[in-house]
């Protein structure tokens, strides 16, 4: 049996030739995280399905822009399950928190991550927050794992004080390209350029796993939303699944035809949605060990493809992609109504 | 004693009726040699040196009359022949005597040429602007000052280029330091470096008396003691073009071309001879302009500038070639393109009667990586640090064939396409947030692709080489096809 996806909406880019390279979806929000030095906040929130006014049509309207907060483009957004959090990293280097307004209309800058001594911290690539958005795990260049307690960030531009650090893992020194935080706040997992994994106890503060079966760079990692399994996949093409507790693989996914660069469990846990370099889509089954279904919107590099939190007022699972040539496209299950 | 050979060179401009670049140094010599005709006393002084040497004029005169009798080869003309295997086996003390003596020979005889119009001279040729340095010299040894000062302009990189892309020729650098240099200064390195610039001034202002070329490495070897490294040649040779405002070119001194083509192309020689770029499969190397007369491009609808030698050899030696060879020219400057090479393409790509009013597409193939993409930029709009050269050697209408993020896929599984793929070093991620600071945010297409293709690398963390198209069948074929839009 297989899922039917409709692609419901495609927001294609105003500025030519600027790839979206991640997406930070939150209850309310969506966070855009391109090529260009912006960064675009969409609203989420009104979504119905038969639309009954003009406005309805677009449910996903431009609900903000942070203009020009990232000079170079920004690499990774990452957004706090509980929705208040928000993170962004940009291409010099820079890390931002956001948070959301009282009345859960606008964001606005918390601070910058600070780290007190940047030459031992490295420099930071992929982030990854935790449930509350209190904690902000980072991975560097050369393998690190900073954990940053976002409460203490640097306000001001002026403001020298650094960013309390709660814990740093160290790995063999290749480059971290993926980092998520276990919504249970216990685990910490990254994935690097070397093929290599691993899975930190936060309480203990050490390395609980190292993961083995993927020889090439691991693009993305993420937990399941109940902790048990831990998704991994990259260049090697195939999506692994491992156990948080033993460490042991349990079942592993082949089927993409190129570099695998993003994935994402949906809240049930029971589909994982993964981009590929091909611009394909696919989303498996992970009772059944299989592909349900596969999207293409184009031919160019996904980048970031993500689910919609579920929401009272979604019926339908809906997830969104976004990549190269700067165009997001939403899709949502088909099914009889 | 009189040197005669030296008398009928300088008639040969005169007579040769050679067709001349437009503001070439050898036009000025040519100039300065007309104006020779033109004052008959003066020729009779050139003729015979010992008359020169002893009727000195105006500021001259006491200088040679002391300077006289104080070494014997005072008496020749010219520098070439001058007391340089001494000079180096001196102290620097020493050095600096013998020069103004050599100085006072040319200072002389330019004041001979030029007498009708002293300022006008030097503000218009090296060699006046060369002698005008030495004079200033020879007068402070005269009024017997303390110190010897020149002054440099040194270049230096623009701080933050940001938002700024092509790099703009007609402006100015963004700094100019100005640097004084005294002799003796206040420490030997000073010195050291007084005697280096008035070395290298005093072999340039020979080579443009007589008409020949120096490479910056002939410049080095004339006296590798002093000069220490080929470096330190090279910088002082770049500050003293950029301190008279003039292309290196203009000061005698090339260096020796590195870059390789092979195509449809026939070269006219000045000496008469016509190559055919097409007769050698290994490629000839890039002529030096001065030698080219005119190309003969009628043959010509592309030109394929590639990043690598390795990447120019095996399309060379592949079939495919052996079908489009009678289309289109390849070149290589093997990297980072040296000014040779960057004058030639433009030379290539530029419409003027030299080239038969030809101006082909120019394809770039480059290593999709950070180095790929800055060779790309240098070809397009120029070096930061040879910015001042920029105006005549740049070639903004060059396309960017590849690699590109796209072709990272071409080799799929094979292990060897795979050994194409590299992760990018920490120097390689540096350089491209380096470049993508200096890139623009709003633009035409082509520099926007750089900036997102930078970002890619930086996001990708790996880097394709050319190497990766010659592990898969066809690979090569298939990509330059597509943009060559040939069979």
């Amino acid at each position: 049996m297989s899922k039917q996806y409709l692609q419901t909406h495609t927001l294609a880019s105003t500025q030519p030739a600027a790839d979206i390279f991640s997406l930070a979806p939150t209850p309310t929000h969506l966070f855009v995280g391109s090529g260009s030095s912006s960064i675009k906040i969409y609203s989420t929130k009104g979504q119905v399905i038969h639309a009954d006014t003009a406005a309805d049509e677009h449910p996903y309207p431009l609900a903000q822009t942070l203009e020009k907060v990232h000079p170079l483009g920004a690499h990774h957004v990452c957004s706090s399950q509980d929705g208040k959090v928000a993170a962004s990293a940009g291409f010099g280097g820079e890390l931002k928190i956001w948070e959301i307004s009282e009345d859960g209309t606008s964001w606005s800058a918390r601070g910058d991550v600070v780290p007190q001594d940047k030459k031992k911290a490295g420099e930071s690539w992929a982030i990854a927050l935790s449930e509350d958005g209190k904690y902000l795990a980072a991975a560097t260049h050369d393998g690190r794992i900073n954990v940053y307690d976002t409460t203490t960030t640097a306000s001001a531009a002026d403001d020298k004080t650094a960013t309390q650090r709660i814990a740093q893992y160290e790995t063999k020194g290749s480059f971290g390209l993926s980092v998520d935080l276990s919504s249970n706040g216990a685990m910490t997992a990254s994935g690097h350029q070397n093929g290599s994994i691993y899975i930190f106890n936060n309480s203990t503060q050490r390395l609980a796993h190292s993961l083995t079966g993927l020889l090439k760079p691991v693009r993305a990692v993420r937990f399941s939303p109940a902790c048990k399994f831990l998704a991994a996949a990259g260049d090697a093409r195939i999506i692994a699944l491992y156990d948080t507790l033993s460490g042991e693989q349990v079942a592993n996914f082949s089927g993409h035809a190129s570099w695998v660069m993003s994935l994402d469990w949906n809240w049930s846990g029971e589909f994982l949605l993964c981009g590929g370099y091909d611009g394909k889509a696919k989303i498996w089954s992970v009772e059944r060990k299989e592909c349900v279904a596969t999207q293409t919107e184009s031919e160019k590099c996904l980048w970031s493809v993500r689910w919609l939190p579920k929401s009272a007022s979604m019926r339908n699972e809906t997830f969104v992609t976004a990549g190269a040539g700067g165009t997001l496209a939403f899709y949502r299950e088909a099914s009889g109504t | 004693m009189v040197t005669v050979e030296y008398d009928y060179k300088d008639f040969d401009d005169l007579l040769a009726g050679v067709e001349l670049l437009k503001d070439s140094s050898q036009e000025s010599l040519t100039n300065a040699a007309a104006d020779i005709d033109l004052h008959d006393d003066d020729n009779d002084c050139l003729m015979h040196g010992e008359i020169c040497s002893s009727t000195p004029k105006e500021t001259d005169n006491l200088l040679s009359d002391e300077l006289m009798d104080a070494s014997p080869s005072f008496h020749k003309l010219g520098l070439s022949q001058l007391p340089l295997p001494d000079v180096s086996r001196e102290t620097e003390d020493e050095r600096s005597a013998p020069l103004p003596q050599a100085v006072s020979d040319t200072t002389a005889n330019a004041s001979h040429s030029s007498s009708s119009e002293p300022s006008n001279r030097s503000s218009m040729s090296v060699t006046g602007k060369i002698e005008a340095v030495f004079e200033e010299i020879a007068d402070a040894l005269l009024q017997e000052k303390n110190e010897l000062t020149l002054t440099l302009l040194r270049r230096t990189r623009p701080q933050k280029v940001s938002a700024m892309s092509p790099i703009e020729t007609n402006k100015p650098p963004q700094s100019v330091v100005s640097k004084r240099i005294c002799f003796p200064g206040k420490t030997a390195e000073e010195a050291w470096r007084f005697t280096v610039v008035v070395r290298i001034l005093e072999l340039t202002h020979e080579a443009l008396r007589n008409g020949t070329v120096l490479s910056k490495r002939d410049i080095y070897y004339r006296d590798p003691a002093l000069f220490g490294k080929q470096a330190h040649v090279d910088r002082y040779v770049d500050d003293i073009a950029f301190t008279f405002g003039v292309q290196r070119s203009k000061l005698n001194v090339t260096a020796v071309a590195k870059g390789l083509i092979s195509g449809a192309i026939n070269i006219c020689r000045r000496d008469g001879s016509i190559v055919e770029a097409s007769s050698d499969r290994e490629g000839m190397l890039v002529p030096s302009l001065r030698d080219v007369l005119s190309i003969n491009m009628t043959a010509v609808r592309w030109i394929l500038v590639v990043e690598k030698e390795a990447t120019f050899r095996s399309i060379a030696a592949s079939t495919f070639w052996d079908m489009i060879s009678a289309q289109g020219v390849m070149l290589t400057a093997k990297g980072y393109p040296d000014i040779a090479s960057r004058a030639f393409l433009r030379w290539l790509s530029t419409s003027s009667p030299r080239n038969g009013f030809a101006s082909p597409p120019v394809y770039g193939l480059v290593d999709f990586d950070p180095d790929g993409l800055a060779i790309l930029s240098i070809y397009k709009h120029g070096s930061i640090r040879l910015a001042h050269e920029n105006a005549d050697l740049c070639v903004p209408q060059m396309q960017w064939l590849g690699l590109r993020r796209e072709h990272m896929m071409i080799g799929g599984d094979d292990l060897h396409a795979s050994q194409g793929l590299l992760s990018l070093t920490a120097r390689d991620r540096r350089k491209a947030v380096k470049m993508l600071e200096r890139c623009a945010t709003q633009g035409n297409d082509a520099e926007l692709q750089v900036r997102a293709a930078l970002q890619d690398m930086l996001m990708l963390n790996t880097k394709a080489e050319l190497q990766l198209l010659d592990a898969v069948p066809d690979g090569m074929t298939r990509l330059l096809m597509s943009k060559l839009g040939i069979l």
